[in-house]
């Protein structure tokens, strides 16, 4: 078990012609037996600094550090990492058993029958025993997955790194998997830094999340952090689904005046003093609909869900998404007042997307109770 | 309907009228030269000639063994095509894979001069080879034969198109389990290539196998000679010994039928490797 700190990570590709930056000056310390889940939409930097982080990719600039060991010079096989690939790079020509023991048959001194005793308990916990002598083409994909996870476990690394094991998983399969990867990790108590493009999973998996765009780590922090308090508009847009709805007002006199006649009038203005123009963004689980108010918007679709109904709705040319209560069922077409609490609004920079303010709803502190080490 | 059966059943003759010429085609020589070797000389000169098999096989092997050791030939060609192929598929094995699989520097250029040594005939080369063999003072000796031609750029060619389609994830989870980059390569890279080396053996040992006009240059002695240039001292200037010819012939193919039956399976896969999905 080890820490991670990574200390200015850079990574340049020099594609001969053109220098192309995947990862810009990128810190994040991690610690001892921590989840940490890197997330971004694709060609964001996040495989890239998974595979910095593996030793499968030369650092440009900046410093790995494993418990506190430099290792940014070291070899992928001198780092005592174990990676789970997205296609699980299984051996075709080896069983299960082959595949498994490879590691362990390579990079260190055990005999034959200690492998085969550490490869057996491997496969038993996840329950591939009796898969062993199979040869990976013959297994079905959550097979094939758990045989990828038992290669990585039964060489025992200080660190686990995963790049979006469960993408290619169907959706049922792969909320099991994400359960069951979970409660491994947190058995082994192993520092793994996961990679997804899913904040779904992410959010559902990682201990913190670090959220990456453009090559540039935006934010990391527990999910509720990241998802409450985003230090800017990317991140409030990309965690949460469905996404926030956000659109640009105009501020007069504390009141923003958006487009189809938004108008929202602020209690406080201290965080929309000194602009004129503010990113206004509301989740859809905090629009109300209401009998009346001020804003108004026409309906487009209703989604129901069977537990809740998501609303689609349209004011001024801009679409607004609403999670409400099943019981919430306007006629498609109509037209719907809406509402929401000043706490659970986010106000962004319109240039620099920099967040002015994010919630200050008071939410149960049992449900904030995020550290789980 | 029935118009439309009529057709499918002329069509179907034709293909098959069609397929039955072509195997007739390339039997006849076949046949007639496994049972020319069981004629004695006098019967296969005769008109109409003679189709069914005798009894003079032995009889014209003991004649062919006796005037070339043909056994010993045979013996040559076995032991060259065999150090040939084995050498020739690590060199190309491992030459595909660098250039599939690794950057360095002026990697593009270096392979597409390789490709382009293609162009070059045998005939071309074989004085300037001479000269050099003649050079090392190897003339007369297997190795002139089987080192010059041991890098063969069809089969780096070949190779490296096949080891494209190893997924990298594959030999970097290698890399990541501790193995060096040799181990990779043998332990990993080798062995999903199964079929395609064993198209490439057949192709390699077929070559080997026909050379000609290389070797003729280069072997000196009777006690050197291969296959073909063995059949080729059968034609003497006063008389061609068509039955020994015919024995000759029919032992030459031998190890290369017995090496595609042992082979066949992964080579037709091979020809096929990146066709359909997987």
């Amino acid at each position: 078990m080890s820490g991670i700190n990574i200390t200015e990570l850079d990574k340049v590709y020099d594609s001969g012609t053109e220098n192309v930056v995947a990862v810009e000056s990128l810190s994040v310390d991690i610690d001892h037996g921590e989840f940490l889940v890197l997330v971004g939409p694709s060609g964001c930097g996040k495989s890239t600094t998974l595979r910095c982080l593996a030793g499968l990719e030369d650092a440009t600039a900046g410093t790995i550090r494993f418990d506190g060991e430099d290792v940014t010079e070291y070899r992928a096989s001198e780092r005592d990492v174990a990676m789970v690939f997205q296609n699980y790079a299984l051996y075709p020509h080896m069983t299960v058993r082959g595949n498994i023991g490879f590691g362990l048959k390579l990079s260190t001194k055990l005999t034959g029958d200690e492998i085969e005793a550490k490869v057996e308990d491997v496969a038993e916990m996840l329950g591939i025993r009796e898969l062993l002598d199979e040869k990976p083409k013959a297994l079905s994909g959550g097979q094939q997955q758990r045989v990828a996870l038992g290669r990585a476990i039964v060489r025992e690394p200080s660190v686990f790194l995963m790049d979006e094991p469960l993408s290619n998983l169907d959706a049922k399969l792969r909320s099991e998997m994400r359960t069951e990867l979970q409660e491994l990790q947190a058995d082994l108590d192993v520092t793994t830094v996961y990679v997804t493009h899913d904040q779904t999973e992410a959010m559902a998996m990682g201990d913190r999340i670090a959220v990456m765009d453009g090559g540039v780590l935006q934010q990391v922090g527990s999910p509720e952090e990241v998802y409450r308090s985003p230090v800017n508009r990317f991140v409030a847009d990309f965690i949460g689904s469905p996404s926030i709805n956000l659109l640009t007002a105009d501020v007069e006199d504390g009141t923003l005046a958006g487009p189809g006649g938004f108008a929202y009038e602020l209690d406080g203005s201290e965080p929309v003093d000194g602009h004129e123009r503010v990113s206004v963004g509301v989740r859809p689980e905090d629009i109300e609909v209401v009998e009346s108010g001020r804003n108004a918007a026409d309906v487009t679709v209703v989604e129901p869900m069977g537990n809740e109904n998501f609303l689609y709705m349209e004011i001024g040319g801009h679409e607004l998404t609403a999670r409400v209560s099943p019981t919430v069922r306007p006629a498609e077409g109509s037209q719907v007042a809406f509402d929401f609490d000043e706490a659970a609004l986010y106000l962004f920079d319109v240039e620099t997307g920099d967040a002015l303010k994010t919630k200050t709803d008071s939410v149960d502190s049992a449900v904030v109770g995020t550290t789980q080490n | 309907m029935r118009d439309q059966r009529r057709k499918d059943a002329v069509w179907r003759f034709l293909t098959y009228a069609f397929v039955i010429t072509m195997v007739v085609v390339m039997m006849v020589p076949l046949y007639w030269m496994l049972v020319a070797a069981t004629l004695p000389q006098e019967q296969f000169l005769q008109f109409p000639p003679r189709l069914i098999p005798g009894t003079a096989f032995l009889d014209n092997f003991a004649a062919l063994q006796e005037r070339l050791d043909f056994v010993r030939t045979i013996r040559n060609s076995v032991f060259i095509a065999v150090v040939y192929t084995l050498l020739s598929l690590v060199l190309c094995s491992m030459g595909g894979f660098a250039f599939a699989k690794y950057e360095f520097k002026y990697k593009e250029p270096i392979f597409y001069t390789i490709l382009a040594t293609l162009v070059l005939p045998i005939q071309l080369l074989v004085i300037p080879l001479f000269l050099l063999m003649a050079q090392l003072d190897w003339t007369n000796t297997f190795r002139a034969i089987i080192l010059p031609w041991a890098a063969n750029p069809i089969g780096i060619f070949l190779m490296r198109q096949n080891m494209k389609s190893i997924p990298d994830a594959l030999l970097e989870s290698a890399r990541m389990d501790g193995a060096t980059e040799f181990q990779i390569f043998y332990r990993i890279a080798l062995p999903t290539m199964r079929s395609s080396l064993a198209a490439l053996a057949i192709i390699l040992f077929l070559f080997q196998w026909d050379l000609f006009l290389y070797p003729l240059v280069i072997l000196e002695s009777a006690d050197m000679y291969t296959i073909p240039i063995g059949l080729a001292q059968l034609t003497g200037f006063q008389r061609i010994y068509y039955d020994q010819i015919m024995v000759a012939a029919t032992l030459a193919i031998v190890p290369m039928v017995v090496l595609f039956l042992v082979l066949q399976k992964q080579f037709v896969s091979g020809i096929l490797a990146g066709s359909l999905k997987e």
